[in-house]
This record gives structure tokens, C-alpha cells and sequence, in this order.
């Protein structure tokens, strides 16, 4: 009898696991969902911050903590629009302070590249996006968490998002 | 007791058979074991022997390359239903193939572009007589129906294909290796310094050492080792056929992630260096990727 595929597979055998599917909307009260990937040693502490200073941002991001950007996998970026995220920040350390020395150099050629891969693949490359934020920078942070919400907002749903 | 064998082809390039063929003499070593009950490449099968089969009757089913028709898929089922032990025969039935890169565009581009503005094109008109109606987009035939088997390759060796069968006419499991070409690879390894890339015609090859080391996109870190190096033992970059290593869920993800870590030069340069990446990145394994699955499904949605 056949017992199905006995070895394992590329992201054909992945499926998706969407625990926060949302209700078909309008494209106007559009309020998109937002993933953040952030450095523990930097833009993790930045939004701490930003929390404690009681910084008000919009509520559509939601946090991933990493030990350093050079440690997002782009296949996390891409699992994550697959899945139907709207859009994916990435918050590092400032060129020279990451604490693994290079990583967030790392993230930004692979950033590069994955834009480019992006865009081919008919996908709106800004759905990603790179940005600099310290632990004392909280406002650096919110800002950036603004504009990102705003940039996805003016790009409207993920194509590939389920209603 | 002989085994009942069945190959069927879907859209490919028949290479699958040509590398069981490239056996020769060696193909005498596995035949007195097996029966063959269909094989159209070869002689003159319909589909209806295969349709007025018993279920599960073939012990052993090979289906080489992926659904671009509808008849495609009816056959990948038909394979499915009488076969018990069914095998992705190459990377196009394992991964979509080559013809997955064209989920990158609409059917109507693509039957457009084929039929009426190809250059060969003399008497533009798209064929509706006799033939099965295209599907909208290559999908994995592993999306579609179950296998047993999985054996890569684009071909897959000749000896990839006997050991194989060896396992399974033995009763043996068969486990696809753990390792990347470079493993398999002769070459010698350093330090990289990557600060150029250069097309693969450009400068000169040393033929002892590495060749991603010295700058030619080489993506034997990222494939599968089931060939043998065969391409770089003979100082031709790996375009990653076999696709990718085991557990590795998107092949140019992998490889984005492997050059942002070693090239030497700054982003701008390393994006100018690759003005295809999706067809270097993903040569025979786009259908599979997470973003041919994301227009996959923002297709689905427009309908
Ligand atoms: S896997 Fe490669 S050799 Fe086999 S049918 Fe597909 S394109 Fe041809
Ligand atoms: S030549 Fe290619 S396959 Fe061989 S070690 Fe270098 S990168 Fe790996
Ligand atoms: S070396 Fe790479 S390109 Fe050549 S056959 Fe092996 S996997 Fe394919
Ligand atoms: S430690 Fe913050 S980006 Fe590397």
C-alpha cells in the first residue's frame, strides 16, 4: 500500500498554518497585518522604548524577536507573505553596531536580492522593507513602524492573502 | 515473480527515459525482473490499457515530468490510482521543472507569446483542434496526488535511476542522501572573496579549485548531492537541476541567503550582478517556491 511521500520536500510539502485569518474587507478599511522581524540587542529594545515612553504607533505589526537580522532566513520573509502577511519589516542594528559584527550587512545584500526576486515574481517589492533603529532610538522605531504601515496601506492587501 | 512496471510521461522532455535507455546492457541487469505494462515513449500504449487496469496492479509506477494540460493531470491520477508504489521520476514530476518558470506569467501571455509572436511563427494561430486544454499554472505533481518516491534530477543519473528500482524491487527503503554537491565535489574550497561575478564564458577557470570561489555562480552549496559534481568535476558551474538539499524548503531562498553572506561587494552590485534571478535562483524548482505559490493563489483569487 502506498504510505505517501517517504522523503521530505521543498516548501511543496509546507503548509501554510494561518492561526489569524481575517474576514474579507473592503480594500478601503484595509488595516493591513504587518511582521516585524527585530534584533534583540537593538530594534527590540527600540520598541520596548517606545512602548515605556508610551509612543503611539498603529496596531498592525506584529513583533518577532531575533537574535540579529543576519539570522532572518529569507524563506522566513517569504513563508510569511505566503501566509498572507501584508507586509515584512526587518529593524536592525546601525551599519557598525550590530553586536555579531556583520549581520545586518549580511541582511542588507540578501534584502537587495530579495526585492529583485520579488518584483520578477510580479509581487510589489516595497511589501518588504529594511530599516536602521537603535535601543535608544524609540522614536526612530515608531516612525518606522508608521511609514511602513502606511507605505502597505497606499499597496493595499497581499495578493496571495486569504480573505 | 516478475514486477509490473509503468512510465508514463507528462509534460517533459522525455530526458527521464533517455537516461533509463543510457543504461544499455546495464538496463539487462533490472529488465528479466520487471514486465513492462506501459510505456508509451517506447511502444505503442494508450491510455485505455492503462485505464482497463485493475487498481493498484502496477507494482511499480514512474511518472516523469509535470501537468501543463489537463490530459497531464488525468494521466498523473490514472498513475496514482494503479500504481502502489509511484515514483517522481526527475525533478520536473518531484518540482515542476524548467516549465514552472513560466508561472512568472498569465496563460494568456504565455500561449501568446508561444503561438502568435514567437519568431519562428509564420502562420500566427493558437491551436484548438485535437488538443488538451491548458492548465493555468504548473503545479507540483506532489500537490497533486501522493507519492512513494521521490528521485530527483534533471535527469536523474542512470545510476540514480537503477539504484532506485534496486530498492525497490528488493523491498529496501530509499532515502535520498543528505548532502550538497559540494560535498561530492572535487574541487579544492578556500576562503571566499567574492568581489565579481562572472558569466560563465568570461575569464579563465582554474580547474583545481572551486569554482564559486572564483567568482562563477556555482550553486553546488545548495543542490542536492545525487549527481556526482558531474558539472563542476568538469568546470561547469551547477545550476542547482537536482534542486535543492534535503529539508531545504525554497531553493533560491537558500541561495539569496548564501550569496548576501559572501559576496564582497555592496548590494547594489550583487543585485546588478543577476538580471534573471528567478530563472538562475530557481532553474528547475519555481513551481515549488513560496512565491510562485503566492501567484498561485492570487490567481485563484481573481477567478
Ligand atoms: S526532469 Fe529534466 S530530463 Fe527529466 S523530463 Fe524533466 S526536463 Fe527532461
Ligand atoms: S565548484 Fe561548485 S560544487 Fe564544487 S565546491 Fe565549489 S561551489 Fe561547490
Ligand atoms: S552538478 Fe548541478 S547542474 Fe550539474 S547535474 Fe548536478 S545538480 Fe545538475
Ligand atoms: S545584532 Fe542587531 S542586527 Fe546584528
Amino acid at each position: 500500500m502506498p504510505t505517501g511521500v517517504t522523503n521530505s520536500l521543498t516548501a511543496a510539502g509546507h503548509k501554510a498554518t494561518s492561526s489569524q485569518r481575517q474576514k474579507a474587507r473592503g480594500e478601503k478599511d484595509f488595516e493591513p497585518r504587518i511582521l516585524a522581524f527585530c534584533c534583540n540587542w537593538c530594534s527590540y529594545a527600540g520598541a520596548d522604548l517606545a512602548g515605556t515612553s508610551r509612543r503611539q504607533m498603529p496596531p498592525n505589526v506584529r513583533i518577532i524577536r531575533v537574535n540579529c537580522t543576519g539570522r532572518v532566513d529569507p524563506s522566513f520573509i517569504l513563508d510569511a507573505l505566503n501566509q498572507g502577511a501584508d507586509g515584512v519589516l526587518i529593524s536592525g542594528c546601525h551599519p557598525g553596531d550590530c553586536h555579531y559584527t556583520s549581520g545586518n550587512l549580511k541582511m542588507k545584500s540578501r534584502f537587495a536580492l530579495l526585492q529583485k526576486v520579488l518584483e520578477e515574481a510580479g509581487f510589489e517589492p516595497e511589501r518588504i522593507h529594511l530599516q536602521w533603529a537603535s535601543a535608544a532610538e524609540g522614536d526612530v522605531f515608531t516612525e518606522g513602524i508608521t511609514s511602513m504601515v502606511e507605505r502597505i496601506k497606499a499597496l493595499g492587501p497581499n495578493p496571495a492573502r486569504k480573505d | 515473480m516478475t514486477k509490473r512496471i509503468a512510465m508514463a510521461q507528462l509534460t517533459s522532455c522525455w530526458g527521464c527515459d533517455q537516461s533509463l535507455l543510457d543504461l544499455h546492457l546495464g538496463l539487462l541487469e533490472v529488465l528479466p525482473e520487471l514486465e513492462i505494462v506501459f510505456w508509451p515513449a517506447v511502444v505503442d500504449f494508450k491510455i485505455k490499457d492503462l485505464e482497463s487496469m485493475p487498481d493498484e496492479s502496477i507494482h511499480i509506477g514512474l511518472v516523469e515530468g509535470s501537468c501543463r494540460t489537463e490530459d497531464d493531470v488525468r494521466l498523473l491520477n490514472l498513475m496514482r490510482a494503479k500504481s502502489k508504489i509511484l515514483v517522481a521520476w526527475g525533478v520536473c514530476s518531484c518540482y515542476g521543472g524548467i516549465q514552472g518558470l513560466a508561472n512568472q506569467w498569465e496563460l494568456d501571455e504565455l500561449v501568446d507569446r508561444k503561438f502568435m509572436k514567437a519568431d519562428t511563427v509564420t502562420d500566427p494561430r493558437i491551436p484548438s483542434e485535437n488538443v488538451p486544454a491548458f492548465v493555468p499554472q504548473v503545479r507540483p505533481n506532489v500537490d497533486v496526488v501522493k507519492f512513494n518516491i521521490l528521485l530527483p534530477g534533471c535527469p536523474p543519473t542512470s545510476k540514480n535511476i537503477v539504484e532506485a528500482l534496486a530498492a525497490i524491487l528488493t523491498g529496501k527503503p530509499f532515502d535520498l542522501p543528505e548532502k550538497s554537491v559540494c560535498d561530492q565535489c572535487p574541487k579544492v574550497k578556500q576562503d571566499k572573496h567574492i568581489t565579481k561575478f562572472h558569466r560563465s564564458h568570461e575569464g579563465r577557470i582554474d580547474p583545481s579549485k572551486c569554482l564559486l570561489d572564483q567568482g562563477y555562480l556555482c550553486l553546488g552549496f545548495a543542490t542536492i548531492g545525487f549527481c556526482g559534481a558531474i558539472c563542476p568535476t568538469v568546470n561547469s558551474p551547477c545550476k542547482g537541476c537536482f534542486g535543492p538539499v534535503l529539508r531545504v524548503k525554497d531553493h533560491g531562498a537558500k541561495i539569496v541567503s548564501a550569496l548576501g553572506a559572501i559576496a564582497e561587494m555592496e548590494p547594489e552590485q550583487l543585485k546588478d550582478s543577476f538580471p534573471d534571478p528567478i530563472g538562475s535562483f530557481y532553474f528547475t524548482d519555481y513551481a515549488a517556491s513560496y512565491l510562485s505559490r503566492m501567484r498561485d493563489k492570487a490567481r485563484s483569487k481573481k477567478k
